[in-house]
């Protein structure tokens, strides 16, 4: 089903702008009002909120894992891991799965909407928006129409991942995100 | 049969290339075979049998390594088969030196199998030198071959091929032509194939009578007129089994006056086929053959071959390529050699008993019948089929057990491969150490999961260099107290259990409890205040940089070796521990899990979690009294089980969890233990026993602390396996705070 | 019917390699991991129609196995190839004598291998 989205999405958007030149496709979602995109070449999966086992002392943004047709797989919330207020899961709320050097990871979301071209010259450095809003992990602002899509930095959540309890990148990201 | 109408030769390039990984592991255990038959031979070095067993695995890695393009592992096995068919003839004596040299060269052959496996360089100066080792002991002169050589030459004088030619072949086939399955129709089909046969009489004068006649003894000979385009050497081959032993004219009659070759059974012919297999069977680089036929020296080929250029170099002398791109062409030579190596190495193959895939086989479709059943009864089910539902689960966790069982039975083989090595090294341990030292081996057929015995090699060897050289003493010393002169290692596996232990036992002077405390106080691993039991005192040697010895020699003694063995062991999910005696002996004992795969646990809960804990570490399970617990300053909570203080650890205070209870006396506490420590660790409720798979957090995550990994429980979702040993530092770090 | 070959050799990577080439010529192949382990093979078992054997193994070596299968009427026509890697010609000698119609020397392809066996295959 998510192909399919993914294929009628792309064909809209190719007949509304025409087909890019030097732009990337990104999978877009929502968390809350606010729009966020991941690059479509490191979406596995997109699955059903499924309920996850929590690892113990571990940042509150790292939800837990589940069983992904028998491998073990780490499900990170996106509202925790940029401060946003905690919602009830809806029928809507879904996990995107995203690999990133042969590791695999599900991230919690709010919605996803879109499939979007989005050219090169439309994405800007990520402003600071100053100590509220963590942008750690954005790598970039893109532009589509009146739109505003935050485009995640996919290598730093898996880097934080990786990163082992009591590392530096961690313990800071906790006291970033452990607020909520 | 529905292939039997496929044509011979059908998609048959050279497909012998998907076999490599079974030669190698074939190989592998030939060398084996050799390596142990020759420590034998040298205490029994008239032992024919032996020396058969010897030569029947170096002869089989010579035939084999030949179907794969393995040269130099085919030329240096024949070397060393050579020198074994001598031994077993009689005709050269099994001396030390030549056991030896045997050795020597084994080693080599395994180095040689190494390189073929993984693509790497061969050490083509150990084996130049090994190959004229083993050549002189033979005893045999070089530099035969080259005069044979061109002997030869001159013998075969071939037809021009491309034009057609008439050739009469007069036959007479051995008598015993039919005898040994030849049908003289198959001769003329094979010609046939080469041309036109214009006319084909045969001789049949030397028929006896009919009465006198033996039917099974050709009498017949025969004249062919055959027309091609082939040589004569094509005509030969034709006769290729019976050629000696027939009379056979082959005439070119295309030619008037061409002299008529004949072939038959002579000397000059033997001599052409042992000139074809002489040496390696296997063609010779130029300047070998040059070198040893006199035409030019050792030195003066060393030279010209030093003056050889690479590629790379001629290239960028001839300004075609620039020196960067070369070295940009080598970079991604490297690197390919380099992924190319990782990816042989990665590839690990069992071999299995047909027999067993079988049954598996069986049981797989009984486990297909059992889950249409079942399906069907899914389908339409009403509540009165309740019985048969129940009946049918039964079947089905019965064929999933013994598949399971099964498959597992599949990754067990005897850990003898795994000791296989320890008589060589002991042998070299005990000379380079100038210690007599003999080793007992047993259990060897005590069967462990594959991947286990692989990672236990390394850990197992180092206990047993441990035990060469600081365990046991030198003979004079042996004798000075009263002990045998040779001294003792035993290698020892059996199953405890659903364990494994493997012992590795000396019989020497023990480990010295002064030395270790002296060492352990200048490392700062204990303070002067500190009154250490034994049992505290041994695991200190495995502490990182941790040794005794008081000369560091090359067999052990750098300091690195025993903490790795820990972690390696501990890495399976296993367990170290150490006795020993004053002047009796050290003994230590791995206690492994069977399989990594699998293990045998305990499901208990924590509020609304499930948690597994290793069912190989549960020591009981207690409820325990109020009075039996108290808090020690320094020390945590501790908890009096019969008499023993133990710390207590709250599982959900480690892991954060809301635990139904709180409180230790309504709670069950689990008396948990690795390496001869113990802990008791509480609990909500003990919910059951199962086997789990085991499954990769660091996978796709990273290690978590107190956790050893993940499975999958009958519902779907993932629980977490307790990682006792983590536990217990986490317990000990709870202690250091609490002060 | 498909013929039937026997592949004899202690070396299960050898006889896998002979038994793939045949299988994939046609033949159905059986296997025996040595003289003994093949004469009760076939022992009033199927009848074969060549018989592949390597002559350097335990138990019983090639050139007795040659003998054995010579004394039973089912094999006394029936084709019989050894492999050899012998160099001398005395091992060649010894297994003609005992009966062997024709050898195949290793190192040897597919091709080689079937070549020598439609050679001395019955029509």
């Amino acid at each position: 089903m998510a192909a399919s989205t993914t294929e009628i999405a792309t064909k809209e958007l190719d007949q509304r702008i025409g087909i890019t030149t030097d732009g990337s496709q990104f999978l877009t979602f929502n968390l809350g009002d606010e729009f966020y995109g991941v690059d479509i070449l490191r979406v596995q999966e997109i699955k059903g909120y499924t309920a996850v086992t929590k690892i113990p002392n571990t940042p509150a943004h790292i939800k837990g894992v589940v069983n992904l047709r028998g491998t073990i797989v780490p499900i990170i919330e996106l509202r925790t891991l940029f401060n946003l207020p905690i919602i009830e899961y809806t029928p809507f709320t879904v996990i995107i799965v995203v690999v990133v050097r042969d590791k695999v990871m599900g991230l919690v979301v709010d919605s996803v909407s879109d499939v979007l071209n989005i050219d090169a010259k439309e994405i800007q450095v990520p402003p600071k928006f100053g100590a509220k809003v963590d942008v750690t992990f954005i790598s970039g602002i893109g532009k589509f129409s009146d739109k505003l899509v935050a485009l995640l930095d996919i290598d730093r959540l898996l880097m934080d991942g990786e990163v082992p309890e009591g590392g530096g990148l961690s313990a800071a990201q906790s006291s970033t995100s452990g607020t909520t | 049969m529905h292939d039997g109408t496929r044509t011979p030769g059908f998609r048959m390039s050279n497909d012998f290339a998907q076999f490599q990984d079974a030669f190698f592991e074939e190989a592998g255990e030939h060398l084996a075979v050799v390596e142990e038959g020759l420590l034998e031979l040298e205490q029994h070095p008239e032992d024919v049998e032996l020396l058969n067993k010897i030569f029947r695995s170096a002869h089989s890695i010579k035939g084999t390594s030949g179907m794969f393009g393995f040269t130099d592992i085919a030329q240096f096995t024949h070397k060393l088969e050579t020198l074994l068919d001598l031994l077993r003839n009689g005709q050269r004596v099994v001396t030390p030196q030549v056991a030896d040299l045997l050795l020597r060269s084994t080693d080599c052959l395994k180095s040689l199998m190494e390189a073929a496996k993984s693509g790497s360089a061969i050490d083509a100066e150990t084996v130049q030198r090994l190959t004229s080792e083993l050549v002189v002991s033979q005893g045999v002169g070089l530099g035969v071959l080259g005069i044979e050589k061109t002997k030869v030459s001159g013998l075969n004088s071939v037809s021009p091929t491309g034009r057609s030619r008439v050739y009469s072949i007069s036959w007479s086939p051995p008598a015993w032509l039919l005898q040994r399955g030849l049908d003289p129709l198959q001769f003329f089909k094979e010609l046939h194939n080469l041309g036109t046969l214009s006319q084909v009489a045969m001789d049949t004068s030397k028929l006896p009578d009919l009465g006198a006649m033996d039917p099974e003894i050709c009498y017949l000979s025969w004249t062919i007129q055959l027309e091609t385009n082939k040589d004569r050497k094509a005509i030969e081959a034709v006769f290729e089994f019976v050629i000696e032993d027939s009379i056979l004219q082959i005439e070119d009659m295309t030619v008037s006056n061409s002299e008529s070759h004949v072939a038959k059974a002579s000397p000059q012919h033997d001599t052409q086929s042992r000139e074809v297999e002489t040496g390696d069977g296997l063609p010779k680089p130029l300047g070998e053959i040059l070198v040893e036929s006199g035409v030019v020296s050792r030195e003066t080929l060393d030279q010209a071959l030093a003056q050889q250029k690479k590629v790379g170099q001629i290239l960028v002398e001839q300004h075609v390529v620039t020196p960067q791109q070369v070295e940009q062409a080598l970079q991604k030579q490297r690197q390919q050699e380099s992924a190319a190596q990782s990816k042989k190495t990665d590839t690990a193959s069992i071999r299995v008993d047909t027999a067993k895939i079988d049954k598996l086989i069986n049981l797989v479709g009984e486990l297909v019948i059992t889950q249409s059943m079942l399906s069907d009864l899914g389908s339409r089910f009403e509540m009165q089929q309740l019985p048969v539902l129940l009946e049918r689960m039964v079947e089905l966790e019965r064929h999933t057990r013994e598949i399971q069982e099964r498959v597992m039975s599949i990754r067990m083989v005897p850990i003898g491969a795994a000791f296989a090595r320890f008589p060589r090294l002991v042998r070299d341990l005990s000379t380079k150490a100038g210690k007599k030292i003999q080793l007992v081996l047993s259990g060897e057929e005590t069967e462990l999961d594959k991947t286990v015995i692989e990672s236990i090699g390394d850990p197992l060897t180092h206990l047993v260099r441990n035990s060469a050289d600081h365990g046991l003493e030198t003979p004079e010393e042996r004798l000075d107290n009263n002990k045998p002169e040779v001294g003792t290692i035993r290698l020892n596996a059996f199953h405890e259990g659903g364990t494994i232990c493997i012992t590795v036992a000396d019989d020497g002077r023990g480990l010295n409890r002064d030395k270790i405390l002296a060492k352990a106080l200048t490392q700062g691993l204990i303070s002067e205040s500190d009154k250490p039991t034994d049992d505290q005192i041994w695991p200190l040697i495995f502490k990182p940089g941790f040794s005794t010895a008081e000369k560091v020699t090359d067999i052990s003694g750098r300091g690195v070796g025993m903490d790795v063995v820990k972690r390696n062991i501990e890495s399976l999910g296993g367990t170290v521990s150490i006795k020993t005696v004053k002047e009796k002996g050290t003994t230590f004992t791995l206690k492994l899990p069977l399989t990594l795969a699998i293990i045998d646990g305990m499901t208990v809960r924590i509020g609304r979690e499930a948690y597994i804990v290793p069912l190989l570490s549960i020591l009981e399970s207690i409820q325990p009294k109020r009075e039996a617990m108290k808090t020690v300053v320094g020390k945590g909570e501790l908890i009096n089980v019969r008499g023993t203080f133990l710390s207590m650890v709250r599982l959900y205070e480690v892991f954060n969890l809301q635990s139904e209870f709180t409180d230790p006396a309504k709670s069950i506490l689990l008396i948990l233990e690795t390496e001869g420590e113990r802990v008791a660790v509480m609990v909500d409720e003990i919910l059951g026993q199962q086997q789990v798979v085991i499954k990769s957090m660091e996978q796709n995550f990273h290690k978590v602390e107190g956790i050893a990994g993940a499975t999958i429980l009958g519902d779907g979702t993932v629980g977490f396996i307790l990682d006792v040993r983590g536990i217990l530092e986490i317990a000990r770090r709870g202690e250091a705070m609490a002060v | 019917m498909s013929k039937t070959a026997l592949i004899v050799d202690d070396s299960p990577t050898m006889r896998q390699m002979v038994a793939f080439t045949l299988t994939n010529a046609g033949f159905t192949v059986f296997e025996a991991e040595h003289g003994k382990d093949a004469v009760s093979k076939v022992a009033g078992g199927p009848k074969m129609d060549i018989v592949v054997t390597d002559l350097n193994m335990p138990e019983m070596d090639g050139i007795e196995l040659i003998k054995e299968l010579r004394k039973l009427s089912a094999f006394k026509f029936t084709p019989i190839l050894m492999l050899t890697t012998e160099s001398a010609l005395e091992k060649k000698q010894a297994g003609k004598e005992a009966g062997a119609t024709g050898w195949i020397m290793k190192p040897f392809n597919p091709d080689v291998l079937l070549k020598t066996i439609a050679k001395v295959l019955p029509a």
